[in-house]
């Protein structure tokens, strides 16, 4: 019985994924692209989107998990150390979304500026879901959806009346260069395509799969999209000082003037979502742990969020350095990681011939259908009048 | 549960019941919470400020008067909000600050010294409005209102949406000036209020409002009411200009938010000058920057409807009964009327370098390749093109 | 004792000896030999328990036909002359000496080898009413009671079907207590049932006073704040659930029945909403549901926004709150702290006060506690009507309500020492915990998480019970369809009575829970006809 369903695949990617892009990274971009800003993330939205239906096709040739296809194609040896390299990957990949959300709970959440033991709880939580089932993880996901479908939307149709998305002209007005450097230095917030390579295996590729995942993924994108196209309109110039976007969007809602910030409600529904997501990569780094080393789940999970733990409360005062460090410094290595290694996998792991049972799905090859022979009428001769 | 997790969970409970009695966070309780609901600053010499702080100070029936605390010459507003917690024992918070008012004073440099405080602070929304006060701002947040509300409050009534709505006020929040300031144009507006002093009569009731125009009675000594009508333009953070009420009126209709106004419009009638008070309610309105031969032509297209409520003379019966349609001698009087204030307004707003109609955004966005070669002298090089029609009102 | 001093385990032929034996295993007070002659002179004798034995029965249809007529030499011989339904020969003396403790007396006839026990049990028991916790207003009103058979006749009474089964358990070493697994064959899971029943069977323990304990033994974690086994006291909405495909659990001597497996949704639902309008009970479930989040969350925010985010609150509602706090000398988190403390001695005194000092007492919480505590500068009215509209909320799903006052407390306690952010996390740690927990399989946030989409139609919300056709998909059981709505025939047009073709199935079943619209049949699950094959299971992730 696998852990995850493609539905709940489905949800993280539509509803969960696209949230961790919308606190610090609109105000990034906006001051990398200007109003140019849709353009970086529609690119790396389309790499990520490639990089993800590569391993869907890795899934659909594969009920095994990636390091399984290691252990069988290159031994035990290759898949603890890919094991291991993952794991390092994807701590650091939980960095970014740590300290971001440090410093939109601290801004949104209080007006006086609360200890680091107001956010140490979380990796007490952080520890507690990774020791339990990936399955749990598939179930938050299930109960992740409804709050951002219905939150999500709230905040922009809040937002929606004081956008100009006249701000987005002029199309293309900062270079190629920049564009491109901009998209480039955004790799560190497109970490999905890692964590899906380690979920292959768990869910049961069925029956169009490929068709649900990616329109799901789609619908994030769409999301995040229309989001920082909003966010561009409302704030226009002033945009890159606006960290925490997903909170402060709606707050020039005119509606909402005798009831106060109403839209913290929604906000406060979202962390919890934000909460879910940065959950993810932490989970997974602590299942390529125990394919790497074994041992109990636990332990590893101790592990990780100690390191976690430390490294927040180390970069917390320096969110700028450690973002610049990771998204300019350190980009290559997301790319390698978000992209190469699935396009490798795909490429390399795939199993051939001998494969039962598959289901079609979108990159299954055309079958040909043999026609039945034509039948033949009395008198001999066929409905095309062909006799013998 | 194996005993490791059991003695984790237990000294987590233990650890969180502490902090939850003792109450030793560092976090400000509520009752030590002094509210700011708006900041008032002036210049003062040498470049400083003066901050005034309206403190809502609620009585345990729950109604709600204000202190107000004046913090003189300090260098930063930062740094005057700061020493407010050392004048009053409270720690302010911001949060609730729906009202930035700016001393006429203070207009004279870069108002941006003193409001990019508010946008560096994470803990003031920039939601909250922003005003230009005649006289000092810590004299008008001073003032008493007629109705008993707190000034901060009486004063954000006078600039609320609905408000705005009527087109007699230029309603701007921070967030808004902050975006012209740093756009392509560097230009805004706030509204200038004028606080006005009621007139007070013998028998002690029926007070009336004064009807004075600009400069009428200073803040403090009696009841105030405020006036908003006019409107401070800005270039580069410095007020240039200011416009006047029939001026404010038709910028509102031409590019605000205003659907649906009051105005008069004045004809002659054989000897009399007859005036006639219109509701206007405007249908369609564009406006658009077009470079035609290379020449930056703008362009207003509005398409309205009036209705006469009242004129200066006595209506006949049939005039009465027939009030909703519009003579066209009247509509043509208030368009012009209209295209007159408008123009007034731009020829202000362009002769003070204030980019009132955002052009050089506009330039930039939709015509970029000739933005460099045109946004140098585009205020003076612009032809405005007005094309306004009333119709009457069914 | 027979000559080797062992403890004698069968019957002899000897009267004295077995009413000696039997003496010697129950040497309680209240167990009485009632000795008499039957016609030609034979001894015979009655072993029972005083107090829970008919002893009018015993008298009439025991000793009666005995003393008419000379004794039969076999135990076969009595039964006949008895003419009694329940009698049945003892195996051995432990089997008497149960019987007889249980009310059965054991009848002794000299020269018949063997012991006979009477089914003669008379316990005094209060009447089927409607029960106190499960108040209805349209709908049945019979309640359980604490008698398991009659409980057991109350099941049967709605689900006439062959398919009905009963597996009698017995638990508790002392206490000896009948449990009874009650499911539909055909319908529930045989592996839900298997595992139910291996839990109870292998439940060591010295007695069981009430249901409760069967819960303890049934639950996969037992510290959990969270229930994992449904109650109920009204056999209309047990035999719905076993409809469904639950297993019930009926413990003698508590009104309590328990259901497996348990979804959290279930104490969202009340057997109300099967009775009124469909969009009046997805209305209710909605407030039910909102009622809930507002009793354990709006204290927690409250306590939250005046300690750290002052935003929350809109400025005039503020206003009044500091207003009124002035010259409150607890911190917020203490004084919600402290009136919740206050609500649930409240609670707990109102349950056990006697009835006539509750008037006086009540005056007394309602003015002395609301009104002159804030008038002392104790407490503030805002947090009295916070934690009042909080504690009535709760009441809204009563089968919760102990676990969200606890939860609420938690909640508090986050939210003053940790702010908005600790609301946040605990829920996230309440959702991990609850995304994980299972009842026999059956995760406990089903049909939400796992989302089963079909099983929202009674879950979410309540849609009409023509589109609750299928049982749901959650509880993996057995025989999917449960509806079949067939268009009713229409009358001829001379008038003449007709007579509607009877189902395959040859009888028609009315399911009495939901009240049934006369047109609408559905079929009873027999053996095999309706069961899909490879059905589908219920949601795996």
């Amino acid at each position: 019985m696998r852990k995850l369903n493609v539905r709940q695949i489905c949800f993280w990617l539509a509803a969960v994924l696209p949230l961790s892009r919308l606190i610090v990274y609109p105000a990034t971009l906006s001051y990398r692209a200007g109003g140019d800003l849709l353009w970086p993330a529609l690119c790396n939205l389309l790499a990520e989107g490639a990089a993800i239906a590569l391993l869907l096709l890795l899934a659909r040739r594969t009920g095994r998990t990636f390091f399984g296809l290691l252990r069988a194609r290159l031994g035990e040896g290759a898949a603890r150390l890919a094991a291991l390299l993952l794991a390092l990957f994807l701590a650091a990949a939980a960095v970014l979304p740590l300290l971001e959300q440090r410093g939109f709970v601290l801004q949104i959440l209080y007006e006086n500026v609360p200890s680091f033991l107001s956010f140490a709880p979380l990796f007490a939580l952080l520890l507690f879901a990774c020791t339990q089932s990936l399955r749990a993880l598939g179930r938050a996901m299930d109960v992740a959806l409804p709050l951002s479908a219905v939150c999500f939307p709230v905040l922009l149709l809040l937002a929606l009346p004081d956008a100009d998305f006249a701000a987005l002209l002029p199309l293309f007005g900062r270079g190629g260069k920049e564009l491109a450097a901009a998209a480039l230095h955004s790799l560190p917030w497109y970490t999905g395509a890692p964590c899906l390579l380690c979920l292959i295996g768990n869910f049961e590729y069925e029956n169009g799969c490929a068709k649900k995942v990616l329109l799901a993924y789609a619908a994030g994108g769409a999301a995040t999209l229309a989001f920082l196209a909003v966010f561009c309109g409302v704030f226009g110039d002033i945009a890159f000082l606006q960290h925490n976007a997903l909170a402060q969007i709606s707050k020039y809602a005119t509606a909402l003037t005798p009831l106060g910030r109403i839209d913290l409600l929604f906000i406060i529904a979202l962390t919890l979502v934000l909460v879910i997501a940065v959950c993810v990569p932490v989970r997974l780094c602590v299942d390529c742990l125990e394919n790497a080393f074994g041992g109990p789940r636990a332990l590893h999970a101790a592990l990780v969020c100690a390191l976690l733990l430390g490294l927040t409360v180390l970069l917390d005062p320096a969110f700028r350095e450690a973002q610049a460090m990771l998204s300019e410094r350190m980009w290559p290595l997301f790319a390698l990681f978000g992209y190469a290694l699935p396009l490798l996998a795909a490429l390399l792991l795939r199993e051939r011939k001998g494969r039962t049972g598959i289901p079609p799905g979108v990159f299954a090859p055309p079958r040909r259908r043999r026609s039945a022979p034509p039948a033949v009428q009395a008198g001999g001769a066929d409905r095309n009048g062909r006799t013998g | 549960m194996n005993r490791l997790a059991r003695k984790a969970l237990l000294f987590a409970a233990g650890l969180l019941l502490l902090l939850f009695f003792t109450n030793n966070f560092g976090l400000i309780d509520i009752q030590k919470t002094a509210i700011v609901t708006a900041i008032g600053i002036d210049a003062a010499e040498g470049g400083r400020f003066d901050v005034t702080a309206q403190i809502a100070v609620p009585d345990a029936s729950g109604a709600d008067t204000a202190g107000n605390v004046t913090v003189r010459g300090t260098e930063t507003v930062g740094g005057a909000v700061a020493e407010l917690n050392r004048k009053t024992g409270w720690f302010p918070t911001l949060v609730h600050c729906s009202l930035i008012l700016l001393g006429e004073n203070i207009a004279k440099q870069d108002v941006f010294r003193a409001l990019d405080y508010f946008l560096r602070s994470e803990y003031v929304e920039d939601s909250c409005l922003v005003a230009l006060c005649e006289g000092s701002a810590a004299d008008t947040l001073g003032a008493n209102s007629p109705i008993g509300d707190l000034a901060s409050a009486a004063i954000e009534k006078v600039l609320s949406a609905e408000a705005q709505k009527t087109g007699l006020v230029c309603v701007t929040n921070l967030r808004d000036f902050a975006k012209g300031y740093f756009s392509e144009g560097k230009s805004g507006f706030l509204p200038r209020l004028s606080p006005l002093q009621q007139a007070k009569s013998e028998g002690g009731s029926g007070q009336s409002v004064g009807g004075q125009e600009g400069g009428g009675g200073k803040a403090g000594g009696g009841e105030n009411v405020f006036d908003a009508s006019r409107t401070a333009l800005f270039a580069r953070g410095r007020q240039v200009a200011l416009l006047e009420t029939e001026e404010t009126l038709a910028y509102n209709l031409a590019v605000s938010g205003t659907d649906m106004a009051y105005g008069d419009v004045r004809l002659q009638e054989g000897e009399e000058e007859v005036v006639y008070h219109l509701k206007m309610n405007i249908g369609k309105k564009s406006r658009r920057l077009r470079l035609q031969g290379g020449e930056p032509v703008l362009e207003f297209h509005i398409r309205a409807r009036a209705q006469v409520v009242d004129a200066s003379k006595a209506g006949t019966r049939t005039e009465i009964a027939e009030t909703a349609i519009v003579p066209d001698a009247v509509l043509r009087a208030a368009e012009a009327r209209f295209e007159e204030e408008l123009r007034a307004a731009a020829d202000k707003a362009h002769a003070g370098g204030c980019d009132l109609f955002a052009l050089r955004q506009e330039l930039h966005r939709f015509h970029p390749r000739e933005y460099e070669a045109l946004q140098g002298n585009l205020l003076d090089a612009v032809r405005i093109v007005c094309d306004i029609r009333f119709e009457t009102m069914r | 004792m027979d000559t080797n001093g062992t403890q004698r385990q069968t019957f002899g032929a000897d009267i004295r000896a077995n009413i000696r034996a039997l003496k010697e295993a129950l040497p309680a007070e209240d167990i009485l030999v009632y000795e008499f002659a039957a016609g030609d002179g034979t001894a015979c004798a009655a072993v029972y328990a005083d107090g829970i034995t008919d002893k009018e029965l015993l008298g009439g249809l025991a000793a009666r036909p005995l003393a008419a007529a000379p004794a039969p030499k076999t135990l076969d011989g009595v039964r006949r002359r008895l003419l009694f339904p329940e009698v049945k020969e003892a195996d051995d003396l432990p089997a008497a000496c149960k019987e007889i403790l249980a009310g059965n007396p054991a009848l002794l006839v000299d020269g018949a080898k063997g012991a006979l026990v009477l089914g003669t049990k008379k316990v005094s028991l209060r009447a089927v009413a409607e029960p106190q916790t499960a108040i209805a207003i349209k709908g049945p009103r019979e309640g359980f009671i604490e008698d398991v058979k009659t409980n057991m006749g109350l099941i049967r009474r709605r689900l006439k079907t062959p398919a009905l089964r009963f597996v009698m358990l017995e638990v508790g070493r002392y206490s000896r207590t009948s449990v009874v697994l009650a499911y539909l064959d055909g319908v529930a899971d045989p592996k839900a049932v298997r595992a139910i029943e291996a839990r109870i069977r292998a439940a060591d323990i010295d007695g069981v006073p009430d249901s409760s304990y069967i819960a303890r033994f049934l639950a996969r974690r037992p510290h959990s704040l969270f229930k994992q086994s449904g109650t109920t006291e009204k056999p209309d909405i047990l035999c719905a659930k076993m409809l469904e495909g639950r297993v019930a659990v009926l413990t003698d001597g508590s009104p309590i029945a328990l259901t497996l497996p348990y979804m959290l949704t279930e104490d969202f639902q009340s057997a109300q909403d099967y009775f009124v309008s469909p969009y009046r009970a997805t209305v209710s479930r909605i407030l039910r549901l909102f009622a809930v989040l507002l009793s354990v969350y709006l204290p927690a925010l409250y306590v939250a926004a005046q300690l750290f985010r002052l935003r929350l609150i809109p400025f005039g509602l503020l206003v009044i709150i500091s207003g009124g706090i002035r010259s409150i000398s607890l911190s917020p988190g203490l004084e919600m702290f402290f009136l919740l403390a206050v609500l649930e001695i409240l609670v707990e005194a109102s349950v056990r006060m006697p009835k006539y000092v509750a008037l006086a007492l009540s005056v007394i919480g309602a003015l002395v506690l609301g009104d002159t505590a804030v008038k002392a500068g104790l407490v503030s009215s805002p947090a009295i009507i916070i934690v009042a509209i909080a504690g009535i909320s709760a009441y809204t799903v009563p089968d919760l309500t102990g676990t969200l006052s606890l939860v609420r407390i938690l909640f508090v306690v986050a939210a003053g020492s940790i702010g908005p952010y600790g609301i946040v996390l605990l829920t996230a740690l309440l959702l991990w915990y609850l995304v994980s927990a299972e009842s026999c399989g059956v995760p406990l946030l089903a049909p939400f998480a796992p989302l089963v989409r079909r099983d929202l139609a009674d879950a979410l919300y309540k849609a009409d019970l023509a589109a609750l056709d299928r049982r749901p998909r959650s509880l993996r059981g057995k025989n999917r369809t449960r509806l079949r709505l067939r268009p009713a025939q229409s009358a001829p047009s001379d008038g003449s009575e007709t007579k509607q073709s009877a189902p395959a199935s040859g009888s028609e079943t009315k399911q009495s829970a939901p009240s049934g619209e006369s047109d609408l049949k559905q079929n009873a699950p027999s053996g095999g006809s309706e069961t899909k094959q490879g059905a589908e299971e219920g949601p795996n992730a």
